[in-house]
């Protein structure tokens, strides 16, 4: 999953590098990113809150939303702004591309200013000042003093962040092993995949603090301030909007607001959480995973075969230069999707046509999912056209019946009749690789799922409870795709 | 002297560097039936799926009711082709379509007919046809003879000037082929023009105004039936009657 992810935003980036390079430079020579954010009126915050309690999600009022000292943070600066805050939430590694292709404002996720990523984003001076902890299970309590003791056992840390880069480098004869997010970790912690998790300081306390069955001890990693600090990351030569977040920034760390007002606040949402943490509670959160799910299925398969229909007679097409070309074109194109993984186009479709036009992420996903599975339908028609008998097409044009009725009235019918098993499965397909957009922080059943497991700080059962989910939604949709089926076959 | 319904003039079509029909020059009068046999792989089928331009000619010229069929555009063409009613040997019926809905589709959609009339007109057909009571049934579930009977009263639906019959009864049972020829000399006698390509050497006897004896892309010999069969022209004919009527 890790590696896989890595290549991904990799290759993103390739692709959107080229296209930002010229763009990027236009902008420092004329920084005007503070007056956009005032024009817009709100200032779009990316985060990944699966990191308590810096970012996290929380039922407030009924509504879950993304809550912690992080969020506190945002809101101070948009407020010093005038703007009004939106928070976006996707996984820890698509922040800085989101920030880059203009799909947040700003990056607020505890996120340490490193000499590495200062070459690609602007920081902020640092808002707080942490530090980091190792967490581990209570029953190995005293087995464990810092990083040093777990010499031929494995540590994990989150993939990207500082904490995995510097385990590696400080560390020797420890295995590190990298995974998204943090509630995977602990999960790894307490089935002893892992012997440690290492996390920032404030994380760990509210891990320790809620699970009874985990400790912590100190790290002892020699860090610099850079990376034990967390400061707010903008695109890069966005001078002006830097410094009026500076002002609220250092007003932050005057006030030693963080320690007085919102680690406190964080903590209050924190106990909510846990109080209880029955799969239950959390209908809710599951109910609108499901929502997701099923309209971004529904939708894409809708989009998906219309793409799919007009594709394969583009593959068919005869007769003429520009029929060729046609033919080509179509024929490249289902080559091309099919040869690349889903993922790496979900990203492209939000992150790359993101620099043209600014398309939610739910939008972005329907899109990429529909021109992923229009190239797949695409084939089962095509199959289906060539498996109907030339002698219909014969008989429907010996009536004086035109190309497009004969397919319309003759052929087609007869072909979704024989592709209505395909299509069908790759209905179903679809209600599972869906789950793919979660990276882009739609919020479907996957990414629901996480979030419920980082609120209860419980690593399986949510896991459970959407395998049930999912195999209620593909079996009732196989049986309804069944019945079709048998009234179809009414001879 | 009357005008030719269909006129081929210096008719050929290659398929790659095979010349399945080479340079062919016949009419077609109206109220005629013309009945083409000869050796399979002669071209019969390729003739006259030329004739309503399911099969572009390489070169030549198929004129149907004075106007020249190869220059008019696809639009022309559909129009035109409609009213030259077509059958197949494996009648190609809609399976997915009942009988009726068959009958009924065309005339719907190219000639926007209304559902009532449609379906009016398409039981007048299957009485014509003795099926009338098959309206509901889908294709799967009729014999050969009755499927085949059904594809010509489908055809006659669009009310087309000439019929194509390409070889009708050669998928049937013998039992059924009886059925078939006869619902198409009843089309003969009410004047019905016809260009039928068939082996039932008895059809073409009682029933042809022409035989056209076709073989190695030509039409060999143009004759009366009687002269054909009493007395060929051509060796090629004659060969092929000596063997067909051991
Ligand atoms: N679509 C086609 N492509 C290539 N060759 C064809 C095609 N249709 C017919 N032929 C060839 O043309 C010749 C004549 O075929 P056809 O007209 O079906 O003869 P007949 O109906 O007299 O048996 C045969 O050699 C056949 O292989
Ligand atoms: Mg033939």
């Amino acid at each position: 999953m890790k590696n896989k992810l890595i290549m991904a935003i990799a290759l993103v980036m390739a692709l959107v590098a080229g296209w930002t390079a010229t763009t990027t430079t236009a902008q420092a020579a004329t920084d005007d990113s503070l007056a956009q954010v005032q024009k817009s009126g709100k200032l779009v915050m990316g985060t990944s809150p699966d990191y308590p309690p810096y970012e996290f999600q929380a039922t407030v009022h009924g509504k879950s939303q993304v809550v912690g000292m992080d969020v506190a943070v945002g809101k101070k600066i948009a407020k010093d702004l005038g703007v009004k805050l939106v928070v976006k939430s996707m996984s820890f590694d698509s922040l800085l591309v989101a920030l880059q292709t203009g799909k947040v404002d700003m990056v607020i996720s505890g996120m340490n200013p490193t000499p590495a990523r200062r070459k690609n984003v602007d920081f902020t001076h640092t808002y707080y000042q942490g530090g980091y902890s190792i967490v581990i299970n209570k029953s190995d309590k005293g087995i464990y003093k810092d990083k040093d003791s777990f010499v031929g056992k494995t540590i994990g840390a989150q993939t990207g962040s500082t904490m995995y880069t510097e385990s590696k480098k400080q560390t020797s004869g420890t295995t590190v092993k990298g995974m998204t997010s943090v509630s995977d970790l602990i999960l790894g912690l307490q089935s002893h995949k892992l012997q440690g998790v290492a996390m920032e300081k404030p994380s760990a306390q509210a891990y320790v603090a809620n699970n009874k069955e985990l400790a912590m001890i100190p790290s002892n990693f020699d860090l610099s301030a850079s990376d034990t600090s967390a400061s707010v990351a903008f695109a890069k030569g966005s001078t002006s909007l830097v410094a009026a977040a500076n002002k609220s920034v250092d007003q932050i760390r005057k006030q030693n607001l963080v320690n007085k007002t919102y680690l406190p606040a964080a903590g209050k949402y924190l106990k909510t959480n846990t109080v209880n943490t029955s799969m239950l509670h959390y209908w809710k959160a599951f109910l609108k995973g499901i929502e997701y799910t099923l309209i971004i299925t529904v939708c894409s398969v809708f989009f998906g075969f219309i793409l799919g229909v007009l594709l394969s007679l583009a593959r068919m097409a005869q007769g003429g230069v520009f029929a060729t070309a046609l033919r080509w074109l179509a024929t490249a194109y289902v080559e091309f999707i099919r040869g690349t993984p889903m993922m790496v186009q979900v990203m492209f479709v939000y992150f790359g046509l993101g620099l043209i036009v600014n398309l939610p992420a739910l939008t972005s996903g329907i899109i990429a999912i529909s021109l992923n599975s229009g190239a797949y339908i695409a084939e089962y028609i095509r199959g289906g056209i060539n498996s109907v008998d030339k002698g219909q097409t014969e008989a429907a044009r010996s009536l004086g019946m035109t190309k497009g009725y004969t397919l319309r009235y003759v052929v087609l019918p007869q072909a979704l009749k024989n592709i209505w098993p395909s299509l069908g499965n790759e209905f179903i397909t679809l209600i599972k690789d869906s789950s793919i957009v979660s990276i882009i922080g739609v919020s479907e059943l996957i990414f629901q799922s996480n979030i419920v497991r980082s609120d209860t700080y419980r690593g399986v059962a949510p896991i459970a409870v959407i395998m049930v989910l999912y195999f209620i939604m593909t079996f009732t949709a196989s049986r309804i795709l069944n019945h079709f089926e048998r009234k179809m076959q009414h001879d | 002297m009357t005008k030719p319904i269909i006129e081929v003039k210096d008719l050929a079509k290659n398929f790659g560097d095979n010349q399945v029909l080479k340079n062919i020059s016949e009419q077609v009068n109206p109220g005629q039936v013309i009945v083409v046999i000869g050796p399979s792989g002669g071209g019969k089928s390729t003739f006259l799926r030329c004739l309503n331009l399911l099969e572009t000619p390489t070169s030549g010229e198929v004129d149907f009711d004075g106007q020249n069929l190869t220059t008019l555009d696809t639009k022309k063409v559909n129009t035109l082709r409609e009213q030259m009613g077509m059958v197949f040997q494996n009648f190609n019926l809609f399976p997915n379509m009942t009988v009726l809905e068959n009958i009924k589709l065309a005339p719907m959609k190219v000639k926007n007919i209304s559902d009532a009339d449609a379906t009016k007109r398409a039981h007048e057909l299957l009485q014509q046809v003795n099926l009338d009571d098959h309206a509901d049934a889908f294709p799967t579930s009729l014999s050969g003879g009755q499927a085949q009977r059904v594809a010509i009263a489908r055809a006659l639906a669009m009310d087309p000037k000439v019929m194509l019959f390409d070889e009708p009864t050669s998928a049937l049972d013998p039992e059924m082929v009886g059925e078939v020829l006869n619902v198409m000399q009843d089309l003969a006698q009410q004047g019905m023009t016809m260009v039928v390509v068939t082996h039932e050497m008895g059809f073409a006897k009682s029933v042809a105004d022409r035989v056209w004896f076709m073989a190695d892309g030509y039409i060999q010999e143009n004759n009366t039936p009687e002269e054909f069969f009493s007395n060929p022209q051509t060796e090629r004919a004659q060969d092929f009657l000596s063997k067909i009527l051991m």
